[in-house]
């Protein structure tokens, strides 16, 4: 018998016969593709027809037209269905590529001008919608987006895990009422967690438009994806693990909170970054809670303050020239503390997996 | 290697069988006469799932109109192996094969061929029962003349021809519009093989279809195998030693050397491999030494 | 029953049965008690938000009657104050429909494009693609949909308009083309494209390879096999994903809020007009200058909107969850 090497020296790579292409084939794809894009450069040059009619109009159609034709005359009668298969999905994907990019790409083109060291730290003292961009900036709606973010998470976080460790860990009676529950809330519109706040605590007089009351409202929305994201991670834990620990003789209390939430860490951790992506660009209940201010306030229980997403409510209201560079900026600044949110969370679960 | 053929069947006098002849398939489905010389054979075939190669130079012919078993211990490539036949193979991520396989003298894995097509020629009957849950037991029956788009008259005789052959219409004639998911475990092999055949595929390919089911029914899918093979050449992966003895014309053994890749020990006619093996690791497995 | 079998009398044991185990320590029933009762916050937000919003916006609404939903008018001037909500209600409806008809097709070719059609490595980087997607704020798409995408979109309406007027689903009598039901419509495609998207592609994945192998073995294209198996096993996924969509849509604020007019005289299907409405959108609207009563009003919309968008919600949830629990059995 031979010795099969562990990694051979030189790796062959394994023949795959049906990776060939009939060429037949490579010529109907080709023309299946080429043909309609050229046809529509042709108008597009040629002719006085609009862009998005003649994709629309034109080039759609001729896509479907060519991509069905080819490839029943490749293929026959089946062929026809994966050709529409094809060109809707093609057609789906470049359009969410599209406006994707659009989106992120002129958030970056047009945010980058306005960013600056002063536009990161200082306040919106003293600042017209007029003001030269050198002067001016997020510094205080970063503080109070940070503060609000960090009241919604005090509150949301003990509560969601709680839920979660309700639902997987206690397993109690209410069980499946109180994942019912936090479903439900998680369908609970932004707006409508502001306007509750603010009929709950501020008609009421409890304190005024404040960090806290945006906090509350935040943590309304926060807390369902804390918990919905902590009841999967909790779920994960090993059943022996739990065993094990009853076995040694410890009490409830401490199995979960030695035991499994120590086991679930990094998971708990995504979730919660993964709430405080969910909440932090929203606009519509901190209008309505925190409002909005022009001084840095860290006072978290009175008077109002701005936060990043109300600052480009603001900004992109007032319509001048500079107000709507701002906007941009600030939108830019958000993007960016998502972004590092979005990695973190894909950092963390990739670990996780490593881990399991 | 190569198995020896021995005479076509075609010729039996298939009165003198005593088997009863099923509903003349004829009708339904006319044959083409050409394809009386159809058969399967592989030529060195060697295959990997990514870098690991599973199946080195399998040479094996199947005679038209013969039923021929695949044995070996399980992991050694079988399924696998049987998967190439019908180009299902391909589906899987990282796999590759070298190799050709002869269908009617051609290569199925040419760039050439369709490989829809020889899918519809060459059916498969999978391991665990695999109806669709959503259509009736009527509308399985029918579902692969849907799917590779073939035209078709008279539903309803083409649905009692195929349940017939497959042993399964006195059981179900009254209830075809019932859920597929409403049968057991045999019954619902039984409609997958009538599935498979109403597309009227000259060769079917099946994977130790009877694995999840009971001795009773079992012997009925046995019984339609045998009948089955008066019409179409038929490979079949078992491992119950009995059944490759009761159903088979030919075997042929694969076995994989630890750490090695599988190859076929020994191919040939089914009474000379369990009666008389060359091979003595034949001779051990089909005798329950090991495997 | 008295005659032959169970006559073993006085020596059968009694068999004694284990609930949950009960907390004994202190320390552990405190633990308990307050998991429970941090549990219900749950509960206690969602009733609370019932009965603030109700109470709040009660003299109201009673004053109103059912003309709040039924009317068209909003006013605080001339001493009488009139808060009717019908064209701000049609009006997320109707924006809400159009943001389904384009995300819905787009959704699910996608999903479809992701688990079945493109190479492994394009596929996982659509998937992260579609995170990102879900995971931009509402204020940033709202930003760019009134600062770049409306000019675009006002540029495709009024070809439509130009080619296709002709059916009154097109027609436009205002000439003007930015700020329409049409724009918010495809604002909202964008942000329930993921939502919809990952809810598909999720339940997608999960068709059984037996029953796709099958398909493919009795000769079945791709598309035919999707068809056939992967779609119809998909469909109660899917059907929930889009109403997840549709609850988001619902209570989207204040993207719609910067690229649709407000007004408050119904507009039933001209969608290329530059008139609107949006429950949601409006209590931004309105909430910096309104009035006391103005505000109870703004609450009484509100409470519509949360029951709406909670009725959705829970429906998707269920069918979502029907459908997995059917494939289970
Ligand atoms: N998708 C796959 N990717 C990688 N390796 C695979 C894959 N499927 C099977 N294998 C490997 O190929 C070998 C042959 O598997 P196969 O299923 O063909 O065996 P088999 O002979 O049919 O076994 P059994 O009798 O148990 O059904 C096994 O070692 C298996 O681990
Ligand atoms: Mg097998």
């Amino acid at each position: 018998m031979t010795i099969t090497l562990e990694k051979p020296i030189n790796p062959v790579k394994p023949p795959k016969p049906w990776a060939k292409r009939n060429k037949s084939t490579v010529i109907s794809n080709a023309i299946a593709v080429i043909f309609p894009i050229l046809v529509l450069a042709a108008l597009f040059f040629t002719t006085e027809i609009p862009g998005p009619v003649l994709v629309v109009v034109v080039f759609f159609p001729l896509q479907l037209l060519t991509a069905g034709v080819t490839s029943f005359m490749d293929k026959g009668k089946r062929g026809i269905g994966d050709a529409v298969l094809s060109v809707g999905c093609v057609t789906a994907f470049g359009l969410v590529v599209a406006l994707l990019g659009s989106v992120v790409l002129s958030v970056i083109a047009r945010g980058f001008p306005a960013i600056r060291f002063s536009f990161l730290t200082q306040n919106n003292i003293y600042i017209s919608p007029t003001t030269d961009l050198t002067y001016g900036g997020i510094g205080h709606a970063l503080l109070g987006t940070l503060l609000v973010v960090l009241i919604a998470t005090l509150i949301a976080v003990p509560l969601g895990i709680a839920s979660a460790i309700y639902i997987t860990d206690i397993k109690g009676r209410a069980a499946g009422f109180v994942r019912f529950m936090v479903q439900a809330m998680s369908g609970v519109p932004s707006i409508v967690a502001g306007l509750f706040i603010f009929a709950a605590i501020i008609l009421t007089d409890v304190v005024g438009f404040s960090a806290i009351a945006g906090g509350l409202a935040y943590a309304i929305l926060m807390l369902p994806t804390v918990a919905r994201t902590a009841e999967e991670v909790l779920r994960l834990v090993p059943k022996e693990v739990r065993d094990a620990a009853v076995a040694l003789g410890s009490s409830r209390a401490r199995v979960t909170m030695r035991i499994v939430l120590p086991t679930a860490k990094t998971g708990l951790i995504t979730a919660v970054v993964l709430g405080v992506a969910r909440i932090i660009g929203e606009t519509a209940p901190l209008l309505l809670t925190t409002s909005n201010a022009n001084n840095t306030n860290l006072n978290p229980f009175s008077d109002p303050v701005s936060t990043i997403p109300v600052y480009i409510f603001q900004y992109l209201g007032s319509g001048y020239q500079t107000s709507i560079q701002r906007a941009w900026g600030a939108a830019l600044v958000l993007l960016i503390v998502v972004a590092i949110l979005f990695g973190l969370t894909r950092y963390l679960s990739r670990n996780k997996r490593g881990n399991v | 290697m190569d198995a020896t053929r021995i005479a076509s069947t075609t010729n039996v006098d298939i009165e003198a069988t005593g088997v009863r002849v099923p509903n003349t398939p004829q009708d339904a489905h006319p044959r083409n006469p050409e394809d009386a010389n159809v058969h399967l054979e592989t030529k060195d075939v060697h295959i990997w799932f990514g870098q690991r190669l599973i199946i080195e130079k399998v040479n094996l012919s199947f005679p038209e109109n013969s039923v021929t078993a695949l044995i070996g211990p399980s992991g050694c490539g079988k399924s696998t192996f049987i998967r190439t036949l019908n180009r299902m193979h391909e589906f899987i991520p990282g796999a590759a094969l070298a190799g050709q396989i002869l269908y009617d003298g051609k290569d199925i894995y040419d760039a050439h061929v369709d490989p829809v097509d020889i899918r519809v020629q060459i059916g498969m009957v999978f391991q665990k029962p695999n109806p669709f849950p959503s259509m009736s037991i009527k509308e399985n029956v029918l579902s692969g003349l849907h799917l590779a788009q073939i035209k078709y008259e008279n539903p309803d005789e083409i649905v009692r021809n195929c349940l017939e052959r497959a042993s399964l219409w006195t059981e179900v004639k009254d209830r075809l519009n019932a859920s597929a998911s409403s049968l057991s475990g045999g019954q619902q092999q039984r409609l997958c093989i009538a599935r498979a055949l109403a597309v009227n595929p000259k060769v079917l390919l099946m994977d130790e279809p009877c694995s999840a089911l009971d001795p009773g029914s079992t012997r009925r899918i046995e019984g339609t195998i045998k009948e089955l093979s008066q019409e179409m050449t038929i490979v079949i992966v078992t491992h119950n030693m009995a059944q490759a003895q009761r159903v088979s014309d030919y075997t042929a053994f694969f076995l994989a050397e630890e750490g090695a890749p599988a190859q076929v020990v020994e191919s040939g006619r089914t009474d000379e491999i369990f009666m008389r093996p060359k091979d003595p690791r034949t001779n051990d497995y089909v005798n329950g030494l090991f495997g | 029953m008295s005659s032959s079998t169970l006559e073993v009398p006085g020596n059968t044991p009694t068999p004694r049965y284990f609930g949950r185990e009960k907390s004994r320590t202190k320390s552990d029933k405190l633990f308990s008690g307050s998991i429970i009762v941090a549990a219900l916050s749950s509960l206690f937000v969602l009733t609370a938000i019932l009965i603030y919003l109700g109470s709040n916006s009660w003299p109201v609404l009673v004053e109103q009657g059912i003309s709040f939903v039924t009317g068209s008018e909003w006013s605080t001037t001339d001493g009488v104050e009139v808060f009717q909500i019908w064209p701000m209600l049609y009006g997320t409806l109707l924006n809400a429909i159009i943001g389904l008809v384009i995300a819905v097709p787009v959704s699910v070719f996608l999903a479809l494009f992701i688990v079945f059609l493109a190479p492994r490595n394009l596929s996982k980087v659509l998937t992260v693609v579609i995170d990102i997607l879900a995971a931009i704020p509402s204020g940033i798409i709202g930003l760019w949909g009134f600062l770049v995408f409306t000019d675009t979109a006002a540029g495709w309406g009024q070809l439509l308009n130009q080619y296709l007027g002709w059916i009154p689903l097109f027609a436009n009598d205002q000439n003007q083309f930015a700020r329409s039901p049409f724009i918010a419509g495809w604002v909202l495609a964008i942000m329930i494209i993921p939502i919809i998207t990952v809810v598909s592609r999720e339940v997608l994945a999960q068709t059984p390879q037996e029953l796709l192998d099958a398909a493919r073995g009795l000769g079945g294209s791709l598309s035919g096999s999707i068809r056939m198996v992967a779609l119809p096993h998909a469909r109660g996924g899917i059907v929930g994903g889009v109403m997840l969509g549709l609850g988001r849509a619902l209570g989207e604020t204040i993207a719609i809020y910067f690229v649709l007019n407000l007004i408050f005289d119904v507009n039933i299907y001209k969608i290329l007009n530059p008139e609107g409405g949006a429950i949601a959108s409006m209590i931004v609207a309105k909430f910096g200058e309104a009035t006391p009563n103005e505000i109870n009003a703004l609450l009484g919309a509100g409470l519509i909107l949360f029951i709406m968008t909670l009725f959705v919600n829970l429906a998707a949830n269920y069918i979502v969850k029907r459908s997995q629990r059917e494939k289970l059995i």
